[in-house]
């Protein structure tokens, strides 16, 4: 058997979560199919329920309800960790986050905390169709008082995963059917492959990569998640092929929106790219332009490209599935235009 | 040998992840043994050995594998073995050669070019064009002066330089006596008519193309004189070089032109104006090349100083009465003011504006514009707008249209086209949109469609921006975006042609300019 020089996403987020399971017992996972030996539909709580048989439910088919109980479980001081089988999934869930679990602790005044976790993965590139293919952690943007966070292969999963669960706050964990099977690259010596990288010291970090060691770049490229990787190689084809050098900032806290590494960077660059899997319309890139507009406006040398998928719903065939989602062609074509405008 | 193929289990499914081995590669399995665990989004099975013999692992575990590929054999002899393992692919990541730093396009192709190893270059991340060019600079400055004097080891990245480069040595030479004849009487060859010019420089040697001219007066004195075909030059010209003049086909000077150097390469379709003067100081020096790629543009009384190498790229615009420099004249260097010697390199593309002067040692970057009356003391980068004295850049030179807007500025392209030939007084027909906004002239229509399918009626001239079908006979087709004439036509597909060359769009083959004929 030879030893893979990384651990694979799936794998860091399992141990992560045995890791949380093992060091305090608050901790409950809620989900369908969630029970080994099949051990959830991407396997992540592969082996969990053998470990803790007690802590891991498997429940019916009935989002809404995980959602009730689990936030009647945190108001009752345990730590709930939900996980939905598709990202598609959390609107049947929706009408307990907006009108309860983000409101008890204002609503009673601090007297509660609703510390629970909703694990569930996002993102097309399967064939899996309409309903089981979206990126729609824009619909999540929009609720104040609940924290988003969606990591990339290049972060701590592990980690992330267990600052989470530690957080008082009601955290959506945005995961990404890709990314499973993808080794967890994390930075060595301040590298990943020929990148130079930065991370923040916050709870949820945010990853800045260079080709450049932060000397110059011609643009700044703002994303998360699974589109962190297609970034990447974007990036590594415009340095290969045109000597176009980019800074690539991967945020994995998206709400609270906290976006001092995006300033920074385009104070550097002067130029910005945003870059996201879902729809393009009311998304993760109108808010992020809107807001680096209003702070670095002085900064800013051209206007800002955003690249989103299609405003339509994803077709099944995979060739059509690809032509609805951004691709590394399309950052490029937007890095590429933005080189070309007049400032 | 038996296969491990893996089997689709879901029609939604193209890929499984190959989890983990549960063998060792090349142990021994038995039948019915399980040899590795597969996952897909619905399951986790185990794959079990459909015989006795050595398992070579075909992929390694962590990775998702295509449905259908065989991801294992296993081997029933010593012979299958040895096919087993060459069939294996390149073990990833750990296995393969380190990856600490990656060459860039223009990095390897300036590298190749300057023989430089891109493995002497030690630097942790991407090798840039820059890299090498320090490596460049390094290996010259140990290694001595160049060894290409045409040249003198400039970088040529960014620039086509014209095919006559690379003539064979002994191409056009000049019987000795003949050369001896023109430098002492030349007064005696001007006189001559263009075809008895012509017909002496062949008769000694000199290689000259059909369909030359030479205008009155006009005389070239060089040891090798390569003229190509469709050449003409003005009257009054006087070329004299100290080893080789060569013209690409179709190129043209216009009268009163004076082109003095060592070395002249000028390209194919190349087209220069009336009174240039190229050479100045130093023109006999042995760096003193001049090359010009094809296409180039020199205006009305342009000045070229060549006493270092000037390189001037394809399609690039030097413009009326701007001037490049390669020295300067001034105080003694010993009493701490400037000496300059510094070739000049304008990139593909690049466009020089009306007067504009280029100081010796400036490059500029490809399809980089310096505008009118600037003064350029240092480098311009590729794309970028410089203005002012001295030139600074200020943005870019051109910027990216959609497609729509592309639609809509050729459109625009055919009214303005039908008004100039109704002010002409042709007979035109009222502008209409029917298969593509167009208007009949002399017979033929003009037209423009988005994106031209093939066929259609004759006489035509389609100006489109995507040509996708055969053009039949009669038709002439003008891909604006990729700047290729297809098909064929008379008098009207040249006056097009030339109407889209003052729009800036020109058209190969051909010329840089075409007969005007309707405007």
């Amino acid at each position: 058997m030879s030893a893979p020089s990384h651990k694979r996403c799936v794998q860091a987020l399992n141990e992560g979560l045995h890791e949380v399971f093992a060091e305090r017992d608050d901790v409950y996972l809620l989900g369908e199919d969630v029970l080994d030996p099949y051990g959830g539909a991407f396997k992540v709580t592969q082996g969990l329920s053998d470990a803790f048989p007690d802590r891991v439910l498997t429940t019916p088919i009935s989002e809404g309800g995980l959602f009730g109980v689990a936030a009647g479980m945190s108001l009752r001081g345990l730590r709930p960790i939900l996980e939905i089988m598709f990202g598609d999934f959390i609107a049947l869930g929706l009408d307990q986050v907006v009108n309860g679990i983000s409101k008890f602790r204002e609503m009673y005044d601090d007297q509660v905390t609703v510390p629970l976790v909703v694990r569930t993965p996002m993102g097309g590139r399967r064939g899996y169709g309409p309903t089981h293919s979206q990126s729609l952690e824009k619909l999540l943007l929009g609720i104040p008082n609940i924290c988003v966070v969606a990591a990339s292969e290049c972060h701590d999963l592990g980690g992330l995963l267990a600052n989470a669960v530690d957080d008082d706050r009601p955290v959506f964990f945005i995961e990404n059917k890709l990314m499973y099977g993808r080794p967890n690259r994390r930075p060595e010596e301040g590298h990943i492959g020929e990148l130079a990288v930065r991370e923040t010291g916050t709870r949820y970090p945010a990853l800045t990569f260079s080709g450049t060691d932060f000397t110059e770049a011609s643009a700044t490229i703002v994303t998360y998640g699974g589109m962190v990787p297609i970034v990447l190689d974007a990036v590594t084809e415009l340095i290969l092929e045109r000597e176009l050098f980019c800074e690539v900032v991967a945020l994995s806290q998206l709400l609270p929106m906290e976006l001092e590494p995006v300033f920074e960077s385009v104070a550097r660059t002067g130029a910005l790219v945003t870059v996201e899997e879902g729809t393009l319309t009311g998304g993760f890139g109108a808010e992020i332009t809107a807001r680096v507009q209003e702070e670095a406006w002085s900064d800013l040398r051209r206007p800002v490209q955003r690249v989103a998928a299609r405003d339509g719903i994803i077709p099944s065939a995979r060739p059509l599935e690809d032509a609805m989602l951004p691709s590394a062609g399309d950052v490029v074509e937007a890095v590429v235009a933005l080189e070309a405008v007049r400032s | 040998m038996l296969e491990i193929v893996l089997t689709r289990e879901d029609a939604n499914t193209e890929f499984a992840l190959l989890a983990e081995w549960l063998v060792e590669d090349r142990a021994e399995v038995a039948q019915g043994q399980p040899v590795c665990v597969v996952e897909t989004t619905k399951a986790t099975v185990e794959i079990e050995s459909p015989g006795a013999g050595s398992l070579v692992q075909l992929y390694d575990d962590g990775i998702e594998v295509e449905l259908g590929k065989t991801i294992a054999v296993v081997a029933e002899s010593a012979d299958e073995l040895e096919t087993a393992i060459a069939r294996r692919e390149p073990r990833s990541a750990a296995e393969s050669k380190p990856t600490d730093s990656k060459a860039t396009k223009k990095a390897i192709e300036l590298a190749e070019r300057h023989g430089i190893d891109l493995a002497s270059i030690e630097k942790r991340g991407f090798i840039t064009e820059k890299d090498v060019e320090a490596a460049i600079a390094k290996a010259a400055a140990t290694a001595g002066p160049s060894t290409q004097p045409a040249l003198a080891g400039i970088s040529t990245a960014g620039v086509s330089l014209p095919e006559s480069l690379d003539l064979d040595e002994d191409a056009g030479r000049l019987d000795e006596g003949f050369f001896e004849s023109l430098r002492t009487d030349p007064e005696a060859f001007r006189a001559l008519s263009s075809d008895e010019k012509i017909e002496r420089y062949r008769e000694n040697g000199a290689q000259i193309g059909e369909g030359v001219a030479f205008g009155l007066r006009t005389i070239l004195v060089a040891p090798r004189i390569v003229v190509s075909p469709g050449v003409a030059i003005g009257p009054d010209g006087t070329v004299v070089c100290e080893e080789l003049v060569a013209i690409g086909e179709l190129t043209q000077f216009g009268p009163d032109l004076d082109l003095r150097c060592r070395r002249a390469y000028i390209g194919a379709g190349v087209w220069a104006g009336r009174s240039i003067r190229i050479g100045g100081g130093g023109h006999r020096d042995p760096w003193a090349t001049l090359a010009v790629g094809d296409l180039a543009f020199i205006g009305d009384e342009a000045f070229i100083n060549v006493c270092r190498p000037v390189l001037i790229g394809r399609e690039a615009f030097v413009t009326m009465r701007s001037m490049i420099v390669t020295h300067n004249i001034g105080h003694s260097l010993l009493e701490g003011f400037e000496n300059r010697f510094a070739p000049v390199v304008l990139e593909d593309r690049a466009q020089l504006g009306l007067g504009a002067v280029l100081y010796a040692g400036v490059r500029i970057g490809a399809e980089a514009i310096v505008a009118s009356n600037s003064y350029v003391v240092g480098d311009v980068p590729a794309r970028a707008f410089a203005i002012g004295v001295p030139a600074k850049v200020t943005g870019s030179a051109a910027h990216t249209l959609s497609r729509s807007r592309q639609a809509e500025l050729a459109r625009r392209m055919v009214d303005e086209l039908h008004e100039l030939l109704a002010l002409r007084g042709h007979d035109v027909s009222a502008v209409s949109d029917g298969d593509g906004r167009g208007f009949d002239v002399e017979g033929t229509r003009v037209y423009f469609t988005p994106s031209y399918g093939g066929g259609g009626d004759s006489p035509a001239v389609v100006l489109t921006l995507e040509r996708a079908g055969d053009v039949p006979d009669g038709v002439g087709v003008l891909d604006l975006l990729g700047r290729q004439v297809h098909g064929s036509g008379g008098i009207v597909l040249d006056s097009v042609r030339e109407f889209c060359r003052k729009r800036g769009i020109r058209f190969e083959p051909g010329p840089w300019r075409y007969q005007g004929g309707l405007i």
